[in-house]
């Protein structure tokens, strides 16, 4: 039996609608992301629940993991993780290259950093599977590939020195924001999109503030509070994002990426507005779920099965995206793309649960037919 | 194997036509004024590329180029943008880097490659300030139109947002260099794309600023190697060519930037087989 649908998953559900809109370029329906009103965007919230999904497969009391068998399943999760990036990489580049040869436009072999792969393909092949060369809107999971394999470390900091974890997680951010430290990329010369190394912290918030103990316990106390808080920093920024007050980031004091927004680093403009509107949001489930109750089960549908809608998500961006160059983007094609894309994910999403179902019913019916 | 070598022979020889160039502006960057007496240079171009030198880059000066140049032997270029900044031979931004080093003795060239592929022009404008902000370069080399003529962006956002984010870079002593859209065939057929291509080419006149003119170089290289159509493997090898030559025209234009009308006003480059000969300067 798939899990009811709770907060997690509908927020990730919804998330993974919003990454599939905003990653066509140009499409009218960004303008109904929260992307368009914020600081922050659907990566930031995927991130964070994955953290906070991590510390509820640590369970509490008597459902309470061992350490090692945390350490192998999140490093488990990791090598499924980076077994999807190259799957759908490789579906992107045949993307791109079917593409071309109907168009007969080489243009769109140089999309979205391909380039490397059909001009440079000895170096691009190494790249891609050392995660080193990323397709441009595939560099999420690589990033979430990154941040499993720190979470081998982080659930052992946690159970060994757990008021440790987020002290140490912050003084890495801190000296990341000091000293500009990216990964580099490969063979094409430049650096990760999402730096795994400042976006950690957002991950260890999720971790640390859905543990019932802890920091976690003190914003439960304190929600209500915290919400006052950050209602004028929400409404601060949204007027910031409206009416483009962005000051101008040369004339920020060194260090300078404690002053600007970036994301690639997840300055703390970019996080503390985050946190904010997870604050305030945070208060908007229960009241969603009674209001439109199929929407939620919707969004938690996708939200359970975030990995395969993430991918095919994907897939369907980069799809949508080629189809809008080719169609020109109106709203009539924007709006066949969006529901056919929600669909289709929707689809994904159900049948994993369909086929554990049968798996299940099947079991079930052995004991009398035997 | 043979591919590198060739590279390497090709960015040499650019090197060295470059050299001639380079080092006699710095001579008489250091002397007198550059415009007044402008040195004796042979070809610009390595074989390969040879086009006319005004129908494919639109120059302008970049003081803020010759200042770094001047005062401290050190370059800083930001390059951003969209798609195309790799080729089988590398990044043509490493193949600049290498050129206009091997040009000057002691000539430090320090390119940062922020290029995020598939981005629009509106989210690169937003991201070149950051990155200006960061890496505080003398130079930005922004790739830019592409991805706004495949996603149909309306003409006049687009113009809107590169005009206010060149202004932008010239009030923070920045230079900017504009290296167009890809040429492509089929594409070259599309509206959209040649409105955008000239959009660019428009805009860098208006604001005074250098425009690598990428579709009409690779249009010219194409012509001269009288090669068939087709998508493969031809196609290939025209990128490779135009990615190499792409290096060596943004090398130039810097080059011509940086020194002003006295280089500027040279005899250009050798003719393409075909071609008429180019107009005169304005």
């Amino acid at each position: 039996m798939a899990r009811e649908p709770n907060a997690v998953d509908f927020w990730r559900g919804y998330a993974l609608i919003a990454i599939f809109i905003n990653h066509i370029p140009g499409i009218y329906y960004t303008k109904f992301t929260h992307a368009y009103f914020s600081v922050s965007d659907s990566a930031d919230l995927f991130v964070f629940l994955a953290g906070w999904s991590v510390r509820l497969l640590a369970g509490t009391g008597p459902r309470r993991q061992s350490t090692g068998y945390l350490v192998l399943r999140v490093g488990g999760r990791a090598l499924t993780l980076y077994a999807a990036q190259i799957m759908i990489t490789m579906i992107a580049i045949a993307l791109l290259a079917g593409a071309a040869i109907l168009r007969d436009n080489p243009l769109l072999l140089e999309w979205h950093n391909a380039s490397a792969v059909f001009h440079d393909p000895v170096h691009a092949h190494i790249g891609l599977v050392l995660l080193t060369h990323h397709l441009g809107y595939f560099d999420i999971l690589p990033l979430y590939v990154a941040l499993m394999l720190m979470a081998t470390v982080i659930v052992v900091i946690d159970r060994t020195i757990p008021s440790w974890l987020l002290p140490l997680s912050f003084a890495l951010y801190l000296t990341v924001l000091v000293t500009q430290f990216n990964l580099p990329s490969w063979p094409v010369e430049g650096q990760w999109f999402f730096n795994p190394l400042a976006w950690q912290l957002i991950f260890v918030l999720g971790f640390v503030l859905a543990k019932p103990e802890g920091i976690g316990d003190f914003v439960r106390r304190n929600i209500v509070v915290i919400r006052w808080i950050s209602l004028p920093i929400v409404v601060f920024f949204l007027l910031v994002v409206w009416f483009d007050w962005w000051h101008d980031p040369t004339k920020a004091p060194q260090p300078r990426l404690f002053f600007i927004l970036s994301k690639t680093y997840l300055t703390p403009i970019r996080l503390i507005q985050f946190l904010a509107l997870v604050a305030l949001f945070s208060v908007a489930f229960p009241y969603i779920k009674r209001a439109v109750p199929p929407v939620v089960s919707f969004c938690s549908l996708l939200g359970r099965n975030s990995l395969y809608v993430f991918c095919m998500g994907s897939l369907l961006s980069l799809t949508g995206q080629i189809i809008r160059s080719i169609y020109r983007g109106d709203l009539v094609v924007d709006t066949i793309l969006v529901v056919a894309g929600i669909a289709i994910m929707a689809f994904t999403a159900w049948l994993p649960e369909w086929r554990e179902s049968i798996r299940q019913k099947s079991r079930s019916q052995q004991p009398a037919s035997a | 194997m043979a591919r590198k070598h060739q590279a390497k022979i090709t960015v040499a020889a650019a090197g060295v036509c470059l050299s001639v160039l380079l080092a006699g502006a710095v001579a008489l960057g250091q002397e007198r004024p550059a415009a007044e007496a402008p040195p004796a240079m042979p070809a610009p171009f390595s074989r390969d590329c040879r086009v006319p030198n005004n129908a494919v880059i639109a120059e302008s000066p970049l003081p803020n180029v010759a200042a770094a140049l001047q005062k401290r032997k050190v370059i800083r270029i930001l390059a951003i943008g969209a798609a195309a900044m790799t080729g089988r031979r590398g990044a043509y931004i490493e193949h600049i880097e290498r050129i206009l080093e091997q040009a000057v003795k002691g000539l430090d060239v320090i390119v940062v490659n922020r290029g995020i592929s598939g981005e629009l022009a509106a989210d690169a404008a937003r991201r070149i300030k950051i990155e200006v902000a960061l890496t505080e370069p003398d130079l930005v080399l922004w790739q830019v139109g592409t991805n706004d003529a495949l996603t149909y962006v309306p003409i006049d956002e687009l113009r809107d947002t590169i005009v206010e984010t060149i202004r932008w870079l010239k009030d923070h002593k920045v230079d900017v260099v504009l290296v167009g859209l890809q040429f492509v065939h089929r594409r070259a057929q599309d509206d959209n794309y040649r409105t955008v291509r000239e959009l660019i080419r428009s805009i860098g006149q208006q604001e005074n600023v250098v425009v690598v003119r990428r579709s009409e170089a690779m249009r010219l290289i194409t012509q001269a190697a009288g090669s068939g159509g087709g998508l493969f493997p031809e196609e290939f090898a025209r990128t490779e060519a135009g990615y190499a030559c792409l290096a060596e025209y943004v090398a130039r234009a810097i080059a011509l930037g940086a020194f002003g009308r006295g280089l500027r006003d040279q005899p250009g480059p050798s003719r393409v087989p075909g071609q008429p000969a180019p107009a005169p300067q304005q």
